[in-house]
This record gives C-alpha cells, structure tokens and sequence, in this order.
C-alpha cells in the first residue's frame, strides 16, 4: 500500500515537471536554444505568486493567471530582447549569455528576498483526499489535474489550429517555413511566451507544496533538462510521460534509498539518460544529432 | 626573436617581483588576497585548458577543486598523513574524476556537456553531504591549526604566498606547454570543428582526455592548497556551482584562450569579490548577480576577454607613436 | 589497386543512399564521381574517410581492409579529404589552420611550421597566412580546405566539391592547383558537378545514381553513355 501510496504521490508532483518539462520542450523544439535561466522563470514565478499572497492576500490558484500572464510577457520579452540578439552566435556565447542571466536572476532575487524559504499558507494546501485507500493532498491533485488539461490543451492548440501548426512547422523545418511565409521571429517569440507561461502555471501550481527560495531554479532546471532528454526532444507527449516518470523515480527513491539522495537522483538519471540514450525512451530517434552524439 | 627574448625577460621580472610581494605587502589582508588570486588564477588556468583552447566549457571544476582539498585533508585527519603526500593522491583523484567524468560526457555537443557537468556537480555535492562518515557532511572539514612543515599548515600568510605561486607558476608552464605545442593547436582544432579535427588525424577523445587530466589534477592540487590555508571547508562552498561559475567568469573577463588571461581575470575578479562584500555587507548577492550581468556584457562586446583587448590598445598606441608601416612580425 | 571500394551500401533506415558501389582508384590517377544532386556522392566519400560506418561491403586501402576505421585513423594512413561545406578553423590564422594538418606526420612545431609556410604558397595563400580562418573569402576557405588536408601528407585526396560556388575566373585558377598535386604523385578521386573540370583532367569518371554506379569510363565514353544521359535528362532524352 505505501508502494502505491509513494507511487501516486510521485505522479501528482510529477504533473509539475510535466509542465515546466513542456514549457522546455517547446522552447528547445522551436527556438533551438538552451536556456540555462529556464529554471529562473519558475523562481519568479513563484516569487510572484508569494508576492500576490503576501501583498494582496490573493491565495495562488487565485493568482494563477496573473502569474501565468506575467511569464508569458517576461517570455515574449526575454526572446526579443535576449535571445534573438545571439542566435547567430557560438554556441559558447549562447551558454554564457543564458547563464549569466540566470546567475542574475537568481542573485537579484537573493537581494530582494534573502536565502529564507518563503510559503503561503492557505486554508486548502493541508487539506487531504482519500480515494480507495491512497491518501492524496490537494494541491498535488490540483497540479496533476493542470497538468493533464494542460497537455490537452496543447495538444490541440499544436495540432488544429493554424498558430499551433506553423509553431511546428517551425520547429520541424524552419527554412521551409521561411519558404511558406510563416513570420519564423514571431514564431520564436510566441513559443518562448508560451514556454514560459507553461513555467508560470507551474509555479503557481507549486506554491502551495514547496517553498521558494532563490536557487530553486536550478533543482528543476535539471529536472526540466533530464525530462525533455529522457523524453526526447521534440516530443509534447514526451516530455508530459517523462516528467511524470521522473516523479515518480524520484518518489520511489525516497522511498527505497533515502530521502537524503532523492534530490540526486534525478541528477543520477540525467546523466544515465544522456549516455545511454541521448534521443530519449520515447522519441525516434531524433534528438541525438541534437545532443552532438559523435 | 627579438620579441621571445623580450618576453622572457619580462616573464622573469615578473616572477622576481611577485616573489617579492610579501615583503612589500607584509599585511595580511593584502597578503590574502595575492594568495587567493594565485590560487584561483591556478584553476582558472587548468579550466582555460579544457574549455579555452579545448571548447569544452566545463561548470563542475568545483568538483576536483574541492575533491583535491577532500583527499588530502581526509588523509590528514584520518590517518595522519602529511598532505604533501596527500598532494599526490589528491592529484591522483581528481584527475580519475576527470576520466571518470569525461568518458561519457566528451560525446556530448556544448550546451549538453556543461549541463552534465552541472548534474555530476550537484552528484558530487548531495554525496558529500550525505556521506557524513567520511565528509562529516555539512559540518564540513575542520583542520586544526597545528603549524608545521609536514603538515602544510604555517604561521605566516608569506609562506602560503610563496606556495601558491610556485603552484601557479607550474600552472603556467602547463600554459605555455599547451599553447605553444601540438595539444594546444589540436585542442584549438577540436574546439573550432571537430569534423575537420577528425580527419586531419586528430584522435579527439584522446585529446579531450589529455586536457581533462591536466585541467583536473591543476585544479585538484589547487584545492590542496586552497584547504590547508583555509583550515575549513564544507560541501555547500566547495561543490559549489557557483564557486564552478567563478571559474569560469575569471577566464572570460580576463581572455579565454590565452596564456595570461586567467591571471588577469583572476586579478580583477578577487580584489573587486572583497570591494564589493565590503560595500555591500548586507545584500548578499550582490557580487553574484554584478557577476552574471558581467559575463553578458562580456561575451557580448569583448567576447575574447579583457587581456586581447588590452593588447589592442597598447599596440594601437605604440604603433601610432612610431608611424612607421611595418610588416607585422610573425615571432 | 590503391583504393577498392567492393559492393559497399549504406542504408539509413529504408533509404539506400549507397546501394551495392563498387570500383577501384590506381595510384596516381584522378577519378571523377559524378552524377545528380542527392545521388549518393558525399555520402560515399563519408564511408570512404571513416565518417560513416558501412552498412555491407568492405573498402581496402593500399591492400589493407580499412572499412569502419574511424577518420583520423585513415588520415594517418594516408586519406585526407575535404567538405563541401568548408570547415576553417575560424578563430586562428591561416597558418595555424595548416599546421595543425602538417602535426598529423610532424612532430615538432617549427617543421610543420616550415612545411606549412610551403603549402601555402603552393596552394596561394601565403599572402594571407595572418588572416583569421573566418575572414576569408569563400575562394581562399576552400584553398584553405586544400592546403589542411595536403599538410597531412596524404596519399589519396578526397575532393568534395571544391569548386562548387567559385565563379570561372576562380576555377580556372583552382584547377592546375589540383594538377598540381596529381603531379606530385597525390591520388584524387574529386566529386563535381562542372562538366567542364571533371572531363578536363580526370582521367577516369564514375558516374553515380540513386546510389549505385550507373557508368564508369574515360570523358568521352561516359559522354557518349545512354545510362548517363538518362540520368541527367530524364528518360525522353535517350528515346528522342
């Protein structure tokens, strides 16, 4: 029973990485651009969230689409401003450029809000679900839940309507697209708004589980990473499978191992992921030339 | 020629004056700073060799740094032995890690190796924490002051001086080896295009290898050195990505690629570390996110570093003086 | 027999690119590979030079089996090759770009130094040995191309397209270089598509399509050769 129990627990969390796994997804998919300060936006995201309880006592699902709507414009800003300047650069330049802005980030955020973990307390975060036995809390069925409306919303966003389809054209064969007439520069943009609003339900949806602190970025920056890898590159469902499988992974591992090494774990799983299988369990195949595999 | 010789003199004047600092400087506040600049100008020279002329930017070189200081300091505590001896295992360790890490990690494409650099940083960082038999986890390692010869530990801050620049001084030949001879133009292939390395003959996982082991037993034994001042360390500062992150903003500041460049980088780098925790003792962070807004600025207007730029200027300068069109001079 | 290339393929996945080739390069001779865009040429040169493992068939250089060996292993043997899509160092100068070929069979820095400065001037590039690999015009990168691989001191030299997108004035000065190095006793097998260059000094011509050698002969039997202008024209052209 507590097998299951760890179990479902770490599928509901894993709803989270989902999520900031696709923001990921379709940013790396579309834009083609590694962006060490990806795990940062989840940060102000829920910094942000944090601020709107604290301030204006709004509880964070309350929050959520100010947050969500907030990211989305620091992700259109982010492309203009940042990235679209060093597409044409090194790849050094690229992982200089991003991660210097993360460093920033984080280091600003350190400034404004000290190294304290900072939590809400609502009415409803402690509030737990029993269903057929499995003990469940509330927010993580909330995040779960998100996530899934999410990856379906997605899904046919990406899938019927003319924006989602020219966003694949672009991340499937981008001089084609040129070719077709798709404004590729507002492609990019509204994929990395999109990305990252992705990044900012997240938060959201994380305030009521976790506390924030500045470095949170880089925990789930790498379990970002090790889902979209494991995931494979390109690949919506992918990275929805894998963010759930890494909850799950690291929930287990709590369990089995030590709550101590569960943080390492999923460090442990990217680099076994990135030597055995670069391309991922569920893609074709196709991120290894993506990965630089030799 | 006329320009080797005059470099060499320089270099030798160089050497004479720096040996000369403690007693120049004979405070201790100045003092620490020159040792902290020769100890971190070490690593960012062993970093150079990886990821300046190798182009392979590595964000875990915390990882030997504090690995080196781990060995030796552990051998000290546990069994007594003297970490001059410790140096060697320390070295020994860290340039294993190096392997070890470098294996699976050389067939991956930029951005995916410096991000798997971070995940066996932040491996390496949980396992020290957690390992408290050995480490004593977050408790850190605490080595008594007990100034002797063998044990590496001394009353005066000259002493650690004088050790610190021999060990960047035998950095720096490693430079000068790198740079002037066939690994370094190799390294330079394989950072440039690594396609066209292969077939001009260049086994590149070799070569990657012979960087790595350089750069990380460099590295390791700076960490040696960097524990017996310190006589503290725990895994939270010396794992830590941000110590990596410094690193690598020193070579970028100063000039990646070049043999003077980490020097130069770590120079501006420490010094402004002190001004700016003095100026601003209660926003920390501040050094940090100064850090991340210069490495922006940098590798968008000078990506090759302050000491190219640098001798620019001066060339410009002299060159104008002279008014003369000469052919420039291949040395 | 300096290179004999025996029923090699290479599949990826359901496309063949290369369906059962064979052939074989003398010493000294220069071989032409010709044939329409996406018939399998480069994808031939990149299992000769090791870039590509061979899916069947085995490739033998100077007698000795050498498929799957990986490239810099080759080019110590003696195969260089150039791309298509020239690859300069570009951050370091034309003479650092060459003298990291000349280290495949020097060791020390100021011979290959020394022999370097030599192929440049033979390739016509010494007036820009202090130039930077990227600031170069697309002319002297492939020159540059060139003079990389010779400084390996290899024996037989894979061509790719050198001269693809140089203008005729341009060509004409590349093409006695390319003599020039046949003179010296190099072999080169070259992929082209300009008519002109390939019949005016290759002595031999294969011509390739939809992976396989349709054609193999001297300039003016492949001229003559119905497969080839089928290939190139279409079906029509051989009936009219």
């Amino acid at each position: 029973m507590l097998l299951t129990q760890t179990i479902i627990s770490g599928l509901m969390i894993g709803g989270i990485y989902a999520l900031i796994s696709m923001g990921l997804n379709l940013i790396l998919g579309v834009v083609r651009i590694i962006n060490f300060a990806h795990g940062e936006y989840l940060m102000i995201a829920m910094y942000a969230s944090f601020l709107l309880y604290s301030t204006l006592g709004l509880d964070p699902y309350s929050s959520a689409i100010i947050v969500i709507i907030l990211l989305f414009l620091i992700g259109l800003a982010t492309q203009k401003l940042v990235i679209e300047p060093i597409l044409d650069t090194p790849a050094s330049t690229k992982i200089f450029v991003t991660l210097g802005l993360s460093i920033a980030l984080q280091n600003l955020a350190l400034m404004l809000f000290n190294a304290n973990h900072r939590t809400v307390h609502t009415a409803y975060q402690s509030k737990l679900i029993n269903i057929g036995g499995i003990t469940m809390s509330l927010p993580n069925i909330v995040a779960f839940i998100s996530a899934i409306v999410i990856a379906i919303a997605l899904y046919f966003f990406l899938q019927k309507t003319m924006v989602g389809k020219a966003i694949r054209a672009v991340a499937m064969q981008r001089d084609a697209a040129y070719l077709v007439g798709i404004n590729v520069k507002r492609i990019y943009i509204l994929a990395f708004g999109i990305g990252t609003a992705l990044v900012g339900l997240a938060g959201s949806m994380l305030m009521p589980i976790y506390s924030v602190y500045p470095t949170i970025g880089t925990t789930f920056v790498l379990i970002a990473f090790v889902v979209v890898v494991l995931g494979g590159m390109g690949s919506m469902f992918g990275a929805f499978y894998g963010g759930l499988f890494i909850g799950v992974v690291e929930a287990l591992s709590g369990l089995l191992i030590s709550p101590g090494l569960k943080e390492a774990i999923y460090f442990i799983i990217f680099i076994l992921v990135l030597l055995v299988r670069p391309a991922g369990i569920f893609s074709r195949g196709k991120g290894s030339e993506e990965v630089g595999l030799e | 020629m006329m320009n080797k010789i005059l470099s060499q003199k320089f270099l030798l004047i160089g050497i004479i004056l720096a040996a000369l600092v403690p007693l120049i400087f004979d405070n201790r506040f100045y003092l620490n700073i020159f040792i902290l600049i020769l100890l971190f100008a070490t690593v960012a020279n062993a970093w150079n060799v990886l990821g300046g002329y190798g182009g392979q930017l590595s964000l875990g070189h915390a990882i030997f740094f504090g690995l080196g200081a781990y060995t030796s300091s552990l051998l000290f505590l546990k069994s007594g032995l003297s970490p001059w001896l410790g140096l060697l295992a320390a070295v020994l360790v860290s340039i294993i890690a190096g392997i070890v890490i470098g294996f699976p990690t050389f067939r991956l494409k930029g951005p995916y190796f410096t991000l798997a650099t971070i995940a066996f940083g932040e491996v390496i960082r949980h396992i020290a924490l957690f390992w408290r038999s050995l480490t004593n986890g977050s408790m850190g390692v605490n080595i008594p002051f007990e100034p002797s010869f063998t044990n590496m530990i001394f009353k005066e801050y000259e002493t650690y001086y004088w050790l610190a620049l021999i060990l960047f001084l035998i950095s720096l030949s490693f430079m000068y080896w790198v740079d002037r001879t066939k690994v370094g133009y190799y390294l330079r292939a394989i950072r440039e295009d690594q396609d066209s390395a292969q077939t001009l003959g260049i086994n590149t996982t070799k070569y990657k290898m012979i960087a790595m082991i350089l750069s990380a037993g460099l590295a390791g034994a700076a960490g040696v050195l960097y524990g017996q001042y310190m006589l503290y360390f725990e895994p939270e500062n010396i794992f830590n990505l941000n110590l990596s992150i410094e690193f690598v903003l020193i070579v970028i500041v100063g000039g990646i690629g070049t043999i003077y460049g980490p020097l130069l980088g770590a120079a501006i780098v420490i010094p402004l570390n002190e001004i700016l925790r003095s100026s601003f003792p209660m926003l920390n962070g501040m050094n940090f996110f100064i850090y991340g807004i210069v490495l922006i600025l940098i590798v968008a207007f000078l990506p090759n570093g302050l000491l190219p730029f640098l001798k620019d200027l001066l060339k410009g300068k002299l060159l104008n003086r002279k008014r003369v069109k000469s052919k420039i001079v291949e040395d | 027999m300096l290179l004999e290339v025996n029923n090699v393929s290479k599949h990826f996945g359901g496309v063949k690119a290369v369906n059962n080739s064979s052939f074989t390069v003398g010493k000294n001779e220069i071989v032409g590979i010709i044939g329409p865009n996406g018939a399998g040429k480069t994808t031939l040169f990149n299992l000769i030079s090791g870039n590509f493992p061979v899916t069947n068939g085995n490739i033998n250089f100077k007698g000795e089996n050498i498929t799957n060996q990986k490239p810099y292993i080759l080019c110590k043997k003696g195969i260089g090759r150039t791309y298509q899509v020239v690859k300069p160092f570009g951050n370091i100068t034309v003479l650092e770009n060459v003298i990291v070929g000349a280290f495949n069979k020097i060791n020390s820095k100021d011979e290959a130094k020394e022999y370097s400065l030599e192929i440049l001037k033979k390739v016509g590039l010494y007036e820009q040995r202090n130039q930077i690999g990227k600031s170069l015009t697309l002319a002297n990168k492939k020159r540059l191309e060139v003079a990389k691989a010779l400084a390996t001191q290899p024996e037989l030299l894979l061509l790719d397209e050198v001269m693809a997108g140089l203008n005729p004035t341009e060509i004409k000065d590349v093409l006695p270089m390319i003599q020039s190095l046949n003179d010296d006793g190099i072999t080169i097998i070259l992929i082209e598509h300009i008519m002109e260059v390939v019949m005016t000094i290759c002595d031999r011509i294969i011509v390739i399509n939809h992976g396989e050698k349709i054609a193999e002969g001297t300039a003016e039997e492949i001229a003559n050769n119905d497969k080839v202008i089928e290939a190139y024209l279409g079906g029509e052209a051989t009936n009219a």
